[in-house]
């Protein structure tokens, strides 16, 4: 205090600029090499996209002549038809826009209705149920498959619509998000309903469903992404083609068409477009998910 | 439920409707729990005896076979070489992404302006299905693809990544962790934005430089997030399987073959149900025995 004193404001002024000077020259160096990584690593991740879009609009020869060059040469939405026809892309996107919507929907209400009993109504087992749901989360994806084709078969529904589907209807991640959500929403609403006469399932659609409409939405986003995205169990499940999703459907495209590569590359951009959409549009709710869920694991 | 004082709850007196709240909550539960009961625990159970039998979708005649199907299992050269590829696989891929993630999130950090461009972009790897980004490398890993372009302007020439038995299945770790950065990246930022900055406050009153902070501070703090992100990795890599049907079809000379990959050839190509569910049940003990042990590991050892 007694240095600080002696100085005068004028000397203190000028330490202090010369000490930020400094800082932000070693501090600018810094974000130098912050940013060339930063995009070389962008570059990295955006090259083979953009190698993956461009060799699309080639055409097969030019394709062959140069299959790294980043510009098609001529134009064409030749690879697109073929993809859309001979490799009935159009017919796998729809399947995979049906298989996501379906679980999505059956998911939605089957999770919320379950979180919805976990989280507001008090019955005997209720703890051990919910340990019980947890617990299915702890079980890898390579322990349920056969026994999960074995149940598929058991019913009948081997390569059918709902083969499909039916193992995805309920999702203990799913159960869980909601629940942490809806316990994190006041109950003054609902008791009030309740004293008005309202029963549970009132309480449930009126109030909380329109309350917990962004926990819904980012588990939404959470389960058409993976839905869309899955592979080994409609390889396993499906025979017909014309059922296949849009990630079977490539993989037995490149098998039927080894040499015709730009047309599996515009099935590959039209099956990716969809899901980039959905993301630009919800990132929100994706990174919020993704943290929610990150840090209550 | 009754933690109340007993006066509290002598005096307000059970709803009459309490029959009727358990039947409600049943009813609640019972749709999502009819499918989590049927593909979860009724399916292990499926799986637990199928490992002791040889049925088969495709066989009439069927019984039980004791431990048969895991005497093959464990006398199978090519189930212990894909347990070794596997293994390699985990080994080498979860430390990488967990390493790259982390760094990328602190540098990313740093980025005020750009932050969430880079995020956005460094995601799409994630929202692309498995496939597509399989597809896209086989030709990013060819002789003359993007890879060794890259290695050639530093002075390497690039092997033939793919149909190289000794450097296939690195190619496919270069790949998944190409993919996976971005995704836990996320997660590693998030973590990043719940260190409170009063921290790194002090640490500067204090003269600490970068390193002591993030080794100090940084670190210590970000340890639920890294708990969770090496748990989930070790998990996921042991099932791995897309990269390998789509890339290499578990060649070339069995190099790329998964313990995945093998359960799956086993159970739906050559329809040796039992002998499948007998591997993924050996799966299943040793991811098991790998989460146990890193939680422990994790949980005993306090940095701070």
């Amino acid at each position: 205090m007694a240095v600080l004193e002696r100085l005068t404001t004028a000397e203190i002024e000028s330490a202090a600029r010369k000490s930020r000077r400094r800082y932000l020259l070693t501090n600018s160096g810094w974000m130098v090499l912050v940013y060339a990584v930063l995009v070389i690593i962008a570059l990295a991740t955006f090259l083979p996209y953009l190698w993956m879009v461009m060799n699309s609009f080639k055409t097969e020869a030019n394709f062959y002549k140069d299959p790294y060059g980043l510009i098609p040469r001529d134009w064409s939405l030749k690879s697109y038809l073929g993809a859309v026809g001979y490799g009935r892309m159009g017919v796998f996107v729809r399947n995979s826009f049906m298989y996501s919507s379906v679980v999505l929907m059956v998911q939605l209400f089957f999770n919320s209705l379950a979180a919805y009993a976990f989280a507001r109504i008090e019955f005997r087992g209720r703890n051990v149920m919910f340990l019980m749901v947890l617990a299915t989360m702890m079980l890898p994806g390579a322990v349920t498959l056969i026994p999960t084709y074995v149940l598929v078969y058991a019913v009948g529904m081997l390569d059918s619509f709902a083969g499909v589907v039916v193992p995805s209807f309920a999702g203990a991640f799913g159960i869980f998000l909601l629940r942490q959500f809806f316990l994190n929403i006041p109950t003054e609403l609902e008791d009030a309903a309740h004293i008005d006469g309202a029963g549970f399932f009132r309480v449930y659609w009126q109030i909380i469903v329109p309350l917990a409409k962004p926990a819904l939405i980012t588990l939404g986003i959470f389960i058409v992404l993976s839905e869309w995205q899955s592979f080994i169990w409609p390889l396993v499940v499906l025979q017909d083609i014309d059922k296949y999703p849009i990630t079977v459907g490539l993989a037995l495209l490149r098998d039927r068409n080894q040499d015709f590569w730009p047309q599996i590359l515009a099935g590959s951009v039209v099956g990716t477009v969809p899901l980039v959409l959905l993301f630009v549009l919800t990132q929100k709710y994706i990174i919020g998910g993704i943290t929610l869920s990150g840090l209550k694991g | 439920m009754s933690s109340g004082p007993q006066t509290l709850s002598r005096r307000i007196p059970r709803p009459r409707w309490s029959v009727a709240r358990q039947v409600a909550a049943y009813l609640f539960i019972s749709p999502a729990g009819f499918f989590l009961l049927a593909f979860s625990f009724i399916a292990i159970v499926i799986s637990f005896f199928l490992s002791f039998s040889d049925w088969s979708p495709i066989k009439e005649n069927w019984g039980m076979v004791g431990f048969d199907n895991y005497a093959t299992a464990f006398g199978s050269w090519r189930f212990w070489n894909s347990f070794k590829n596997t293994a390699e696989f985990v080994a080498i891929s979860v430390p990488a992404i967990t390493l790259s993630a982390l760094g990328l999130a602190l540098i990313g950090n740093h980025a005020r302006k750009l932050r969430s461009v880079f995020r956005t972009l460094f995601f799409i790897p994630t929202i692309t299905p498995g496939v597509v980004v399989a597809l896209i490398w086989i030709w990013m890993f060819r002789l003359d693809g993007g890879v060794n372009e890259v290695l050639s302007k530093v002075g390497i020439d690039g092997p033939n990544w793919l149909l190289d038995s000794s450097k296939a299945l690195l190619a496919i770790i270069i790949m998944t962790v190409w993919a996976a950065v971005g995704y836990y990246m996320v997660i590693f930022m998030a973590g990043l934005a719940d260190i409170p900055q009063v921290y790194y406050d002090a640490a500067k009153v204090d003269g600490a430089n970068r390193w002591r902070t993030f080794w100090n501070i940084t670190l210590p703090l970000l340890r639920n997030s890294v708990i969770f992100v090496v748990i989930t990795l070790v998990i996921g890599s042991w099932q791995v399987f897309t990269q390998m049907f789509i890339m290499t079809r578990g060649g070339p000379a069995n190099a790329t073959e998964s313990v995945q990959w093998e359960i799956f050839r086993n159970a739906f190509m050559s329809f040796d149900m039992g002998v499948a569910a007998a591997m993924s049940w050996i799966l299943f003990v040793v991811i098991f025995v790998f989460t146990a042990v890193q939680l422990k590991i994790f949980i005993s050892r306090q940095i701070y």
